[in-house]
C-alpha cells in the first residue's frame, strides 16, 4: 500500500513540475468545455432571410411582419431587380420568402394563397428547422388574424428536462465527458510511454515493486488528476451552464470514480503497449477523442449511426458516462435508470486495467 | 536575387522526397487516416431525427384516438413502442429513456371531436437534446396538421362538422410551400463532409509539418543543413514542398471519397475547391511549423497541437452552423481557415457558386495563409540563428 502511494506521489510531482502538462491537465479541459459547448450548438437563431413581396398589400405586409418579429429570422434587404437565389448562392441569406401577386386578394376571398419558401438546404438540419419555424410563424399569423378555422385537434407540446431547449445544457455534459476522456488518459499514456522510452521502466523491473503496485500507483495518480479536472469543470457546469444535480447524486459520484479509473487505466494501457510518446498520443487521440466524440451520442443521437459501425459504440466507455452525467444533471432518473451504465463503465475500466497488467507482467521476471 | 528554384533547392528536395520514400509509414499515415476519418465522420455524424420512440396514454380508448396514434406511428418520424396506463408511468418511461416522446389523449377526445369542439392532445418530448426536440416538435405539429386537414375534409370522419362553421366569414390561409434547394434529399452528410475535409487538412498538415520539423532538430541534423550553402528560405521551401504534395494528394483523395461514398454533387468548379484546399494546407503547415519551434521533442509538438486543433475545429462551423454560435464566437470565424474552406467547399460543390460569390472567403483564406506563413518563416529563422 505504501509503495502504491509513493508511486502516485512521484507521478503527481512530475506533473506539477512541467508547465505544459499542468496546463494540459487543468486549464485546457476548462477552456474546451466553455468554448466547444457554446460552439457546437445546432439550434440556430437570427437567420438572415430575404423577402420578395410581389403583392405589396396590407395582408402581405402583415405576413412579413410576423416573420420580422420572430427571433429566429431577421429580414435582410434585397434589391428587387436581382434574382433571389443569388442571395443563397452568395451566402447572404439562408432562405427566401416569395409572396406572389394577388396574395391579399386571395386571402380576402377565402382562398388559400400559396407562398413559396426557398431554403438553402446545404445544411440539412438547419433547413428542417427553418421549415418548422416558418410553419409555426404562419400558424401563429393565422391565429392572430382570426382567419383560422378552429382546429379539431390541438397539439400541446411540453419539453421535459430542458424546457428552454437550451443546446448548452445538452452539449455541456457531453463536452465535460469528452474533456475527462481525453486529458487524464493523454497524460497517463505519456507518463507510461516515457518510462518505456527513457528505459526507466527497467528500474521498475529490478525493484521489488510488483506489477499491481506499480500500475495501481500510476492509475491512482491520474485518477487524482481526473477528479481534480472533474471538480474544476463542475464550477462552470453549475454556474455558466446553469445545470444542477437532479435527483439522487450517488450513481453520478460512483460512476465518476469508476470513470476516472477507466480513463486512467486506458492511458496506462496505451502507454504500456506503445512505448513511444508520439505514437501513444496518436492512439489516445483516436480512442479518447475520436471514438468518444463520434460514437457516444455526444452531439448526434447514437441511433443515427449506420448499423454497420453502431455496434462499436457498445464498447465506447464515454457513451455510458455521458448518459449518466445527463441523467444526473437533467433527468434525475437515479439508480433504476443508470445502474447498468455505471456497471459498464466499471467493467470496461477493469478490462483496460487487466490488459495493462498483462503487458506489464509479461515483461517482468517471475519472482 | 537568385531564382527560387535553383539547383540547391533541387538537391534539398531530392533529399526530402528520398526520406519520405524510405519512410513508408509517413505516407501511409498521411493518406489512410484522413480518408477513414472522413468516411467515419460523414457516416456517423447525422442529426436526422427518425424513429422517435413514442409512448402513448390513451384515456379515450376509442376508434378515433387509436386512429390518431396510428397516424402518428405511420409517419416515419415516430414509432409506437407501447401504451401506458397512466401519465405517471409514461413519465417514468421517458425518464428511463425507454421512450423519447409521449402522447396523452384525453378521455373526452372522441366526444369533443363529434361535437365539433376543439380537443387538446398533449405531447411530452424529452428535450435534453435541444435539436432533436425542436425537430420532433415540427414533426408532431406537421402530423397533427395533416390529421386536422383530413378531419376537416371529412375524409376520415364524416361525423365531424364544426358547429357554426358557416357563421364566421371564411378567410383564406397563407400556405407555405418550402422548397429545399441544393440538397433536396436533405442529406446531413453533405454538410458534414464538406466541413470535415477542411478540418482534416488543417489537422494533418499541422501534425505532419511539426513532426517533420522537429525530427531534423531531434536527430541533430539541423546544423548540417545550416552549414550547407543553401539559404534559410531554400531550406524551408525544400521542407514544405514534399509535404504539400503529399497533403494535396490527401485533398484529392478526400474529394474522391465525397463524390463516390457520399454522392456529393460537384456543381461548381473543382479548381476552386482544390485551390482553397491548397491554401488550407499551407496555413496548416505554417501552424505546424510555428508549433514545432516551441517544442523540444516530437511528443511535445504533438501535445501542443492539442492546444490548437480542437478549439480551432470546433469553432469553425465545420460540424455545426455558424449562426448557432454565440455572437462573440462568430466574430472569430473570420480568422479561422477551416471556416473559409467549409464555406467555399459548400458553396462550390453544393450550390455551384463561382469565384464572384466566394471571393471574400478566398481573400480571408489567403490573408490567413500569408500571415501564418510569414510568422512561421520568422519563427523558423529565429530558431536557426
Amino acid at each position: 500500500m505504501r509503495r502504491i502511494f509513493a508511486q502516485s506521489r512521484k507521478e503527481l510531482t512530475q506533473i506539477v513540475r512541467d508547465w505544459r502538462t499542468l496546463t494540459l491537465a487543468l486549464v485546457l479541459p476548462l477552456a474546451l468545455l466553455l468554448l466547444v459547448s457554446s460552439a457546437l450548438s445546432l439550434t440556430v437563431t437570427d437567420l438572415p432571410i430575404i423577402v420578395q413581396d410581389l403583392d405589396d398589400s396590407p395582408a402581405s405586409r402583415d405576413f412579413i411582419d410576423a416573420f420580422r418579429a420572430s427571433i429566429t429570422f431577421h429580414v435582410v434587404a434585397w434589391p428587387v431587380n436581382k434574382q433571389p437565389q443569388q442571395a443563397l448562392v452568395s451566402n447572404q441569406a439562408r432562405a427566401v420568402l416569395i409572396i406572389p401577386d394577388h396574395f391579399g386578394r386571395d386571402m380576402a376571398r377565402g382562398l388559400d394563397a400559396p407562398v413559396q419558401l426557398l431554403i438553402d438546404a446545404s445544411d440539412a438540419n438547419t433547413a428542417k428547422l427553418i421549415a418548422g419555424y416558418s410553419n409555426r410563424i404562419a400558424r401563429a399569423f393565422h391565429k392572430t388574424a382570426g382567419s383560422s378555422q378552429a382546429d379539431p385537434v390541438q397539439a400541446e407540446i411540453r419539453f421535459w428536462y430542458n424546457p428552454g431547449r437550451s443546446s448548452k445544457k445538452f452539449l455541456a455534459p457531453g463536452i465535460f465527458v469528452l474533456a475527462l476522456s481525453m486529458f487524464p488518459c493523454l497524460l497517463a499514456s505519456l507518463a507510461m510511454a516515457k518510462e518505456g522510452e527513457q528505459k526507466t521502466i527497467l528500474q521498475v523491473y529490478v525493484s521489488s515493486i510488483t506489477a499491481h503496485e506499480f500500475l495501481l500507483g500510476k492509475v491512482l495518480a491520474f485518477m487524482v488528476v481526473a477528479v481534480a479536472e472533474f471538480l474544476l469543470m463542475l464550477i462552470p457546469m453549475f454556474t455558466y451552464f446553469g445545470l444542477g444535480i437532479a435527483g439522487d447524486p450517488t450513481p453520478f459520484i460512483v460512476a465518476t470514480v469508476l470513470y476516472a479509473f477507466c480513463v486512467a487505466s486506458f492511458g496506462i494501457m496505451v502507454g504500456a503497449a506503445i512505448p513511444n510518446q508520439a505514437a501513444a498520443i496518436q492512439a489516445v487521440s483516436f480512442g479518447g477523442f475520436l471514438l468518444v466524440f463520434l460514437l457516444s451520442g455526444l452531439m448526434f443521437p447514437i441511433a443515427n449511426i449506420p448499423a454497420g459501425i453502431r455496434w462499436i459504440s457498445f464498447f465506447v466507455w464515454g457513451r455510458y458516462y455521458i448518459d449518466i452525467v445527463r441523467d444526473a444533471m437533467l433527468q434525475g432518473g437515479g439508480w433504476p435508470a443508470t445502474w447498468y451504465k455505471v456497471a459498464m463503465v466499471g467493467l470496461i475500466g477493469g478490462i483496460f486495467y487487466a490488459i495493462a497488467w498483462l503487458t506489464m507482467r509479461r515483461m517482468q521476471l517471475e519472482t | 536575387m537568385a531564382p527560387i528554384f535553383n539547383y540547391r533547392v533541387g538537391a534539398l528536395l531530392g533529399k526530402e522526397f528520398g526520406q519520405i520514400r524510405r519512410d513508408r509509414r509517413l505516407a501511409l499515415v498521411l493518406i489512410l487516416p484522413p480518408t477513414l476519418q472522413l468516411l467515419l465522420l460523414g457516416f456517423a455524424l447525422s442529426a436526422t431525427v427518425t424513429n422517435i420512440h413514442l409512448g402513448a396514454v390513451d384515456d379515450s380508448r376509442t376508434d378515433e384516438s387509436r386512429q390518431l396514434v396510428a397516424t402518428l406511428s405511420e409517419s416515419k418520424s415516430f414509432r409506437l413502442v407501447r401504451y401506458y396506463v397512466s401519465i405517471d408511468r409514461l413519465g417514468d418511461a421517458i425518464s428511463r429513456g425507454e421512450v423519447d416522446a409521449g402522447v396523452v389523449i384525453p378521455y373526452d377526445y372522441d366526444k369533443d371531436l363529434q361535437r365539433g369542439r376543439t380537443t387538446t392532445v398533449q405531447f411530452l418530448l424529452n428535450a435534453i437534446n435541444a435539436n432533436t426536440a425542436a425537430i420532433s416538435q415540427g414533426y408532431a405539429e406537421g402530423v397533427i396538421e395533416s390529421y386536422n386537414a383530413g378531419l376537416r375534409a371529412g375524409g376520415l370522419h364524416a361525423s365531424f362538422e364544426p358547429i357554426g362553421a358557416q357563421d364566421y366569414s371564411h378567410q383564406g390561409q397563407a400556405q407555405l410551400h418550402p422548397a429545399y434547394l441544393y440538397n433536396p434529399g436533405l442529406k446531413d452528410s453533405w454538410f458534414i463532409v464538406t466541413g470535415v475535409l477542411g478540418m482534416l487538412l488543417i489537422l494533418n498538415s499541422c501534425l505532419v509539418a511539426s513532426a517533420a520539423m522537429v525530427k531534423e532538430r531531434e536527430a541533430g541534423t539541423m546544423e548540417q543543413l545550416l552549414m550547407s550553402p543553401a539559404a534559410n528560405s531554400e531550406i524551408i521551401i525544400a521542407k514544405v514542398v514534399p509535404l504539400f504534395v503529399l497533403l494535396f494528394m490527401t485533398a484529392i483523395l478526400g474529394a474522391a471519397v465525397m463524390k463516390l461514398a457520399f454522392g456529393v454533387p460537384f456543381h461548381g468548379k473543382l479548381l476552386l475547391v482544390l485551390s482553397a484546399a491548397a491554401l488550407c494546407i499551407l496555413s496548416g503547415i505554417s501552424i505546424g511549423t510555428v508549433n514545432s519551434t516551441f517544442a523540444k521533442s516530437a511528443g511535445q509538438a504533438q501535445l501542443m497541437a492539442f492546444f490548437i486543433n480542437p478549439p480551432l475545429a470546433s469553432t469553425s462551423g465545420a460540424l455545426s452552423p455558424v449562426e448557432a454560435m454565440p455572437k462573440w464566437l462568430q466574430a472569430f470565424t473570420v480568422v479561422n481557415p477551416i471556416h473559409h474552406f467549409a464555406v467555399i467547399a459548400r458553396g462550390s460543390m453544393l450550390k455551384g457558386s463561382g469565384f464572384a460569390d466566394l471571393w471574400p472567403n478566398f481573400l480571408g483564406l489567403l490573408a490567413i495563409t500569408l500571415v501564418l506563413g510569414s510568422v512561421s518563416v520568422w519563427r523558423f529563422r529565429k530558431q536557426l540563428s
